[in-house]
C-alpha cells in the first residue's frame, strides 16, 4: 500500500521525450497538467517537508476575500463515505495579507500559483482582482463564484448565468492576469452558466466545486457541521464531476481544468477523455500528499506507453463528435436529473 | 514532518474497545515530542478518504517504537483495529506543537480524562526520565474504563476517579485539582472538552487563591518583564505555552493535519481562529477563549 511512496518516485522522468507542458491563454505556462486545488494546499507551503511542490503544474491557493473572514464555527469537516463534507467558511486573513504574507514565497518559485478569489459583491471581486493584478508571484486569478451575492437576496453568482457572467466581466475588465472562474455543480443546468463565464471573457473554467450536503451529528438531535451546510468532496463526487466537464466541454471553447475526486491516473484520464485539459488534485491530498507529484509521472509514463509524445490527443476522446455538438445542446440529460 | 511506512508490531485491547497499538517508525521516534500527533491513512480508499490522528502515546527512541492508544468508535478505528503485526501503514508525523516544560519546574500535575489519556501519556515518562515528579489525575465514566496502573511506570502518583464511584473519588476528576495545584509548579490537561473548559477556569483563578505568581516569580519583581513577554508570546508559540500554568491538548474533527484546510481551529482569546493541527494540538490555556463555543 506504500510501497510505492517515498524517496524516488518524485521526480519527474528525464528519459524519454514526453512533454506533459501546456500553455493556456494569456500566456499561462504549466510545466503539466496536475494541479492542486484550492483549500487543500493552503498557500503551498504546508506540505513542502512532504511534496516537492515545484514538480506540480499549479497551486490554486485558499480562497482569498477582500477583508479577513474567521470562518464557519466548528465542526467544519467530517469524513463521508468515499469522501468528506467541510464548511470552512472562507477563513482567511483578506487579500492584502494574503499578498504581503506568501508574494514574496511565491515570486521565487518555478510553479506557477493561482489564487482562489471569493467575494459577496462583484464590488468585492473586482477589488480583490484589481489587488493582485500587479502583484509578482501571482500567476492567475480563479474566482470562487459559488458564494452568495448579499446585495441580491444572498443568491449565489454560480447558480444564475447573468450573475456568473456579470461578476466575471467585472473582473475582465480589471485584471490581465489569466482569469479563471471554477463552477458550482449545484445546478439543474450548467450550461448556460458556463457559456455566459466564456462570453464574459474568462481565460478557463473549473469543474466543479463541492456538492451541497450535510451530515447528522451524534445522538441525531441536529446536523453535525457547525454551519450546517458543508461542501462535499472527495472520490464520491466524481461521477458528478466528470458529467458535468462533459456537458461544459460540449458547449466551450476555452479550456477546462476538472476537479472532483481525483485519486489515481485513471480518474486523470477519464477527466482528460470528457475534455478536461488538466486535473485538480483537491481532497485525496490529505490522505496522499505525494499523489500529485507521482501523477505526474504516471501520466509521463502512460504517454510513452501510448508513443505520444504529449499527452493532448487523450483530451476529448470519449465526447459526441464536434459536428453534433454545433447543433443546440441536448436537452436529453435533463430527464434522467432529479 | 516526514512521511514513513511504519510496520505494526503489536496490538492488543487494553480495555473494552481501548486499543494499544505499537508501530516501528524509528524516523518518526527522533524528533517526536510529548503532545504532537501522527496522522496515519486507513485503508486504500474502501471509503475512507481522511487520515485519521492519533497522539504519541509513549515514544521509544532506543527501539524505534511508537505507540498510540484510542477508542474503536466508527469505520476508521475499526479498520485500525483489524491491522495485524507485520501489517504496514503510511504515517505522516510529527505534527502539531508539544507540551513545553518549564526548566524550573520540579512538579507536574497531569489531568487526562478517558482517552485523553494518550495525550499526555509520554509526558509521564518524559518528566520522569528528566528526574521531575508526576502526579496524574484520572478521569472516567466507570471503572471498567480506567487506565491500566500497570501500564504507566511506577515513579509516578496516578490519582483516579469515577463519574459513578466505582473507583477512586466518586466524580469529576477536575474535583481533585484544588488539593494538587499548590503543589504543582505546571499542569498539563488532555480529555473532554468540559473538562478542559473547568480546567481553564480553575487555572484562571489560580494566582488568586494561592497568592503566588505562577511558575514561582514574586509579584511585582519581574513581572513586567513577564507580562511583556506574555503579551508578545504568539499562539502557538513555545514562549507562550511554556509561561503558562496550564497546558491543554485540543481535539477537533481533522482534515490534513498540516495547515492546510483550516477544518481544526478552536478560537483564541483574540478572535483569531488557531489550527489545532498547527498552532495546537497544545495551548496554553489562557491564550483560548472558552466561551467562544468552538
Amino acid at each position: 500500500m506504500t510501497a510505492r511512496r517515498g524517496p524516488g518516485v518524485a521526480g519527474v522522468s528525464a528519459v524519454g521525450k514526453v512533454d506533459l507542458s501546456i500553455e493556456l491563454p494569456r500566456g499561462l505556462r504549466l510545466d503539466n497538467p496536475i494541479l492542486v486545488a484550492s483549500g487543500t494546499f493552503g498557500y503551498g507551503i504546508e506540505y513542502r517537508d512532504v511534496v516537492d511542490i515545484q514538480l506540480l503544474g499549479a497551486i490554486f491557493c485558499k480562497g482569498t476575500t477582500l477583508h479577513p473572514r474567521v470562518g464557519n464555527i466548528t465542526p467544519r469537516v467530517t469524513e463521508t463515505p468515499a469522501g468528506m463534507l467541510n464548511s470552512i467558511g472562507l477563513q482567511n486573513p483578506g487579500v492584502d495579507a494574503v499578498v504581503r504574507k506568501y508574494g514574496p514565497t511565491w515570486q521565487g518559485w518555478h510553479v506557477p500559483v493561482i489564487v482562489n478569489v471569493a467575494g459577496e459583491s462583484i464590488e468585492d471581486y473586482v477589488e480583490v482582482a484589481s489587488r493582485l493584478d500587479s502583484v509578482p508571484g501571482v500567476a492567475g486569478i480563479e474566482l470562487n463564484i459559488s458564494c452568495p451575492n448579499v446585495g441580491k437576496g444572498g443568491l449565489q453568482f454560480a447558480i444564475d448565468a447573468e450573475a456568473a457572467g456579470a461578476v466575471t466581466a467585472a473582473v475582465r475588465k480589471v485584471t490581465d492576469l489569466p482569469l479563471l472562474v471554477k463552477l458550482s455543480p449545484n445546478v439543474a443546468d450548467v450550461r448556460p452558466i458556463a457559456r455566459a463565464i466564456e462570453a464574459a471573457g474568462a481565460d478557463a473554467i473549473t469543474a466543479i466545486n463541492t456538492l451541497s450536503g450535510i451530515a447528522i451529528g451524534p445522538g441525531r438531535r441536529r446536523p453535525l457541521l457547525g454551519n450546517v451546510y458543508g461542501g462535499l468532496s472527495g472520490p464520491a463526487i466524481k461521477p458528478v464531476a466528470l458529467r458535468i466537464v462533459y456537458e461544459v466541454a460540449q458547449v466551450v471553447d476555452i479550456p477546462i481544468i476538472a476537479i472532483g475526486g481525483v485519486a489515481s491516473l485513471g480518474d486523470v484520464l477519464d477527466f482528460m477523455a470528457v475534455g478536461a485539459i488538466a486535473v485538480q488534485v483537491g481532497t485525496v491530498l490529505f490522505a496522499d500528499p505525494t499523489l500529485p507529484v507521482r501523477l505526474v509521472d504516471e501520466l509521463t509514463d502512460e504517454c510513452r506507453r501510448l508513443g505520444l509524445d504529449s499527452y493532448l490527443p487523450l483530451v476529448g476522446t470519449a465526447l459526441p463528435r464536434r459536428s453534433s455538438a454545433l447543433a443546440a445542446p441536448s436537452s436529453k440529460g435533463v430527464e434522467y436529473r432529479p | 514532518m516526514q512521511l514513513v511506512a511504519a510496520e505494526l508490531v503489536e496490538s492488543r485491547e487494553i480495555l473494552p474497545g481501548q486499543w494499544l497499538q505499537a508501530f516501528h517508525a524509528p524516523a518518526l521516534t527522533v524528533g517526536a515530542r510529548a503532545g504532537q500527533f501522527v496522522h496515519i491513512r486507513p485503508g486504500d480508499f474502501s471509503g475512507l478518504i481522511l487520515r485519521r490522528p492519533f497522539s504519541f502515546n509513549t515514544v521509544d527512541r532506543a527501539s524505534g517504537i511508537i505507540t498510540i492508544h484510542y477508542r474503536a468508535v466508527g469505520r476508521g478505528t475499526d479498520w485500525f483495529t483489524r491491522l495485524r503485526p507485520g501489517d504496514q501503514v503510511d504515517m505522516l508525523g510529527p505534527l502539531g506543537q508539544p507540551f513545553e516544560v518549564d526548566p524550573r519546574s520540579r512538579h507536574l500535575l497531569l489531568v487526562a480524562g478517558g482517552l485523553g489519556m494518550a495525550g499526555v501519556r509520554m509526558l509521564v515518562d518524559d518528566a520522569l526520565r528528566a528526574g521531575r515528579e508526576v502526579t496524574l489525575l484520572f478521569g472516567a465514566a466507570s471503572a471498567t474504563e480506567v487506565y491500566p496502573s500497570s501500564l504507566l511506570p511506577d515513579e509516578v502518583e496516578y490519582i483516579v476517579a469515577t463519574d459513578d464511584g466505582s473507583l477512586g473519588h466518586a466524580g469529576y476528576v477536575t474535583e481533585l485539582v484544588p488539593t494538587y495545584e499548590g503543589w504543582a509548579d505546571q499542569a498539563f490537561a488532555c480529555g473532554p472538552a468540559p473538562m478542559l473548559a473547568a480546567l481553564a477556569r480553575l487555572a484562571a483563578g489560580r494566582n488568586a487563591r494561592l497568592g503566588v505568581a505562577s511558575l514561582g516569580r514574586k509579584p511585582g519583581r519581574g513581572s513586567r518583564r513577564s507580562g511583556r513577554a506574555a503579551a508578545t508570546a504568539e499562539p502557538g508559540t513555545a514562549a507562550a505555552r511554556r509561561k503558562s500554568f496550564l497546558q491543554i491538548s485540543m481535539e477537533q474533527n481533522m482534515g490534513c493535519a498540516v495547515g492546510a484546510c483550516l477544518g481544526c481551529v478552536v478560537m483564541d482569546t483574540q478572535g483569531v481562529p488557531q489550527r489545532v493541527c498547527r498552532e495546537g494540538p497544545v495551548f496554553a490555556s489562557d491564550e483560548l477563549d472558552w466561551e467562544a463555543g468552538w
